[in-house]
């Protein structure tokens, strides 16, 4: 039986009818029409469908719909602003970090989740690739993938000494 | 060389924008009106005969639409991978789309199709099946015995082909040698893991008319191979573009029983049908062979070869597809045509078992067979103590000689010696260490391994078709759309088509966009396969925008009152050559193509020129000239923890002559990605089945390990030598595939340089090292 849950969604507030099996990926995908958040395996294994729930990075095909319940949710169509890119979207374009781009959504909020806390300092390599250790990507290697994310994260730091 | 402002330069791809927004162009996201779900009943038993079917609760069942069983399904066996019907006729035909009879545990015995994907699930449920099981096989060398299940009747103890070629005199070869050298290599089972599942949307009308939307590797395949399969003409059947595919791989060339179950499902409902793999069906659904070599090579002391004897034994799962011909580019690609040896015989054994289908992946029975010659090369070094850069050397083609393969073609360009040269510099080769040298627990070493011969498409070999077309029109307001049925699977195909027309028309990148094609709009091209599009469809794409540019200057020239050939194009203007600001824009010249011939004017009609007049369009569909062979060195250098057996990848330095690059960054993002799929190969990967079962253990990601950005080395060094290849577009020759096949052996080699024990068995798991260390 469907039931009604409230959902703030990309800074949109929501009622949506959803069964209680069904995932915030097909939610997400199916009722709402967001398909930046791909389907890769639907088992917690791929990462290309990592959405932010309440500015954490989570698998969108590991949690029930449900669960999500007046929580905060921020898809890669929440990034942008018109056709002005959110600056981890563009340093992905410019790094050449997208390829065949399937896995490109979910990295990006994965790179965004972990690039929204402390900006005072360049990130390491490491600290990097752990923050994507959770997506896979079979195009890339991961090399620019990591060189968007240290982009990015060079930008920021950059903003930031400005502001 | 001629100079070039677009072709050549790190450009900002053209779909990645969408990409990095959403990605709405993914064949995963079709939807039809009306749309209904298929799913697939597979077997659970890797052998068996279908006694009974019964599917009344199942047809009952609210929301249930249709079920098919195979009474309903063309009773034509097909081949699923060659679209060429002159060469699809010599291969073996062994599918059909439904059987009552299964082979591997997995194999689709009835489909469904529903209003949702869970009543289509719940529907699978209540289908009955009586099985009658039949004895299964695994491991080839057992299938090929005398009383093994007999899992084909056309084919006699297992196999499915058994090719072979020899040249010079083999037994003279032997014994003119100083040293004979024999070993064993043996690979396994690894999935190409493309990320967007294997989906497809087909959709029918009432006069059996089928439209086809997939996440496929060849546009016109599809049609050929659906309509094949189906038993009807290939006018019946459209398939669209999707503007990209979320990988592939070689793992989407074939049609799978996808496209050809939902097109029967369509046309039972008179609906659109939609099916999507499970990741567990992309896992069963294709992989690489496992290969098993034997290699027995005579050198002489100074480490030219005089014989060298190959025999492989592929598994090919269930049916031979892929299989046939996956061995014999293994055997000439792999292993006969790299090197130079007077005295050759290989021979190959296609062989059925009731393991899942192998399919293409990257280097397409290459890597198999680099892993066995490149480590081969290794031992004999190691043992007659000589340099494996010299001895590649020694044993290579040079530059200017006859292709091996095609006597016809040259290797006009052919920079192999640079490759092992500057690779060789970069990582500090003479510095290398004598193997196992290294102090303390955690041990170095530097490997390196070839792919002296590759290909730029399949012209000469295979004998299949090798075309392309190109389609483009100008617009007036300067953009132009280029039509092409050339499947962009990721590594950028869409990018360096699109720059060579900009280059060639002289417009600016961003005007030239990759637009809708489908089977009946748009000229035939081959498959995004065998390393070809860049070479191969980028020759046709060059042409069609060489054909429009013409026209441009025609219409200029009549505009500005000169001759053609004394106007030139760049940066989207026509101009007289030397004096940029005597000329139009592009886009006026266009204006004045697609404005009204007669014009009514207060004093009457006024003609302006009639050859000024129509669209100005480029087309071409043409087959290259010649198939020019890019050449390949990798080296590596490993770290292996001799208490844990853990191998880390620390540099990586890849040299590779492709002729003129036309992107840079997006050929470094191709070595990049490669080395993770060979590394993968190397280390971790592993498909593997229960031997009782026949059932996949490792269908998801969990089970299944390829390597993360953890695992990853921190640096992949791209080295690219230019060549000018005269034959190619603007110089290009081809990238794809090598970077995938030269790591396995590559680390394999590290490994050993580094502990001194040599793992002839992929993957090299840490289990393996410690036991071959006498750890375990
Ligand atoms: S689809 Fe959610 S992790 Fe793969
Ligand atoms: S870009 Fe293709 S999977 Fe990452």
């Amino acid at each position: 039986m469907k039931q009604i849950i409230h959902l703030d969604i990309n800074g949109e507030a929501q009622d949506i009818a959803v069964e209680p099996y069904h995932t915030l990926l097909q939610v997400l995908r199916d009722e709402l029409g967001l398909i930046g958040a791909k389907k890769g395996c639907d088992t917690g294994g791929c990462g290309c469908c990592t959405v932010l729930v309440n500015g954490k990075a989570v698998y969108s095909c590991m949690v029930f719909a449900m669960t999500a319940q007046g929580k905060t949710i921020t898809t890669v169509e929440g990034l942008a602003d018109g056709a002005t890119l959110d600056p981890v979207q563009q340093a992905f374009i410019e790094a050449g970090a997208v390829q065949c781009g399937y896995c490109t959504c979910g990295m990006i909020m994965s790179a965004k989740a972990y690039l929204s806390s402390d900006g005072s300092h360049l990130p390491g390599d490491l600290e990097m690739r752990q923050a994507i250790a959770g997506n896979l990507c079979r195009c890339t290697g991961y090399q620019k993938i990591v060189d968007a994310i240290r982009l990015a994260a060079s930008r920021r730091m950059e903003t930031s000494a400005k502001g | 060389m001629p100079e070039t402002n677009i072709v050549g330069k790190s450009v900002l791809r053209p779909d990645a924008f969408d990409k990095v927004t959403g990605g709405k162009g993914f064949p995963v996201n079709v939807r039809l009106p009306g749309m209904l779900h298929g799913k697939l009943l597979r077997s659970p038993y890797p052998h068996a005969r279908i006694l009974r079917l019964d599917t009344s609760k199942a047809e009952r069942l609210p929301g249930v639409k249709a079920v098919l069983t195979p009474s309903e399904a063309p009773k034509n066996k097909f081949h699923p991978v060659f679209f060429s019907p002159s060469v699809a006729a010599s291969m073996v035909h062994d599918m059909l789309i439904l059987s009552d009879r299964v082979r591997f545990a997995g194999e689709p015995v009835a489909a469904v199709a529903a209003i949702n994907p869970q009543i289509a699930e719940e529907a699978l449920e209540l289908i009955h099946v009586d099985y009658e099981r039949l004895p299964a096989v695994f491991d080839p060398e057992e299938a090929m015995k005398p009383g093994a299940p007999q899992i084909h009747e056309h084919a006699p103890n297992n196999i499915a082909m058994h090719p072979l070629f020899a040249f010079g005199d083999l037994e003279k070869g032997f014994e003119e040698a100083d040293s004979v050298f024999e070993n064993t290599y043996e690979t396994q089972r690894v999935h190409t893991c493309y990320m967007e599942p294997r989906v497809c949307v087909v959709d029918s009308d009432a006069r059996g008319n089928l439209t086809v939307w997939s996440s496929t590797q060849h546009l016109f395949g599809l049609r050929e191979k659906l309509a094949s399969a189906l038993g009807i003409p290939v006018s019946k059947v459209k398939v669209v573009r999707p503007p990209y595919i979320g990988g592939g791989f070689g793992g989407k060339l074939d049609i799978s029983f996808l496209e050809p179950i939902s097109a029967l499902l369509s046309l039972k409902t008179h609906r659109p049908v939609r099916i999507e793999h499970t990741r567990y069906e992309d896992f069963i659904t294709t992989a690489r062979h496992p290969v098993k070599v034997f290699l027995k090579t005579g050198v002489k002391k100074d480490g030219t070869f005089t014989a060298r004897y190959a025999k492989s034994i592929l598994d090919t799962g269930a049916h031979a597809t892929h299989g046939a011909v996956v061995l014999m580019v293994h055997g000439m690609y792999g292993f006969l045509l790299p090197y130079r040896c007077p005295n050759s015989k290989w021979e190959g054994f296609t062989v059925y078992t009731n393991n899942m289908i192998g399919g293409g992946f990257r280097g397409y029975g290459v890597p198999q067979a680099a892993f066995a010659v490149e480590s081969q090369i290794d031992e004999i070094c190691d043992k007659l103590h000589l340099d494996p850069i010299e001895f590649r050397l020694k044993n290579s083609h040079g530059e200017g000689q006859q292709h091996p393969f095609d006597p016809g073609f040259k290797l006009d360009t052919y920079r192999f010696a640079d490759c092992l040269k500057q690779g060789a510099a970069q990582i500090g080769w003479s510095n290398r260490r004598s193997k196992g040298s290294g102090n303390g627990t955690k041990k170095r070493g530097i490997g390196l391994a070839c792919q002296p011969l590759w290909v730029s498409g399949c012209v000469g070999f295979p004998d299949i078709y090798e075309h392309s077309g190109a389609i483009l029109k100008l617009n007036v307001d300067g953009a132009v759309d280029l039509s092409m049925a050339t499947i962009d699977m990721g590594c950028g195909q869409t990018t360096v088509l699109s720059q060579i027309v900009a280059e060639e028309l002289g417009v600016p990148l961003e005007a030239v966009r990759m637009t809708y094609a489908d089977t009946e709009t748009v000229p035939f091209d081959a498959p995004t396969h065998a390393s070809r599009v860049t070479y191969s469809a980028g020759n046709a794409a060059k042409a069609a925008a060489g054909q429009a540019k013409k026209r441009v200057l025609e219409i200029a020239s009549s505009m500005l009152k000169t001759t053609s050939d004394n106007l030139e194009t760049g940066n989207g203007r026509v101009y007289v050559k030397g004096a940029p600001d005597k000329g139009l824009s592009i886009a006026d010249v266009v204006k004045q193509a697609e404005s009204p011939y007669v014009r009514m004017v207060p004093d009457g009609m006024q003609r302006t020129s009639l050859q000024e007049k129509g669209t100005v369009m480029g087309v071409a569909s043409l087959a290259p000239a010649s198939n020019p062979s890019p050449a390949t060195a990798e080296f590596v250098e490993v770290e292996v923890d001799t208490e844990t057996g853990e191998v880390k990848v620390l540099r990586v330095v890849y040299a590779h002559d492709i002729g003129k690059v036309i992107n840079p960054a997006g050929a470094e993002g191709q070595v990049e990605g490669g080395f993770q799929q060979g590394m993968g190969f190397a280390l971790m990967e592993n498909l593997v089945f229960d031997q009782e079962s026949g059932a996949c253990l490792a269908g998801d990601f969990l089970s299944y390990k390829m390597p993360t950005a953890m695992e990853m080395p921190p640096e992949i060094k791209s080295v690219f030598i230019e060549s000018h290849e005269p034959s190619g577009p603007f110089g290009a020759k081809s990238l794809s595939e090598p970077c995938a096949i030269v790591p396995a052996p590559a680390i394999a080699n590290a490994i050993y340089n580094a502990i001194g024990v040599r793992i002839r068995e992929l993957p090299i798991t840490p289990e393996k090292i410690l036991a071959a260390l006498g750890k375990l």
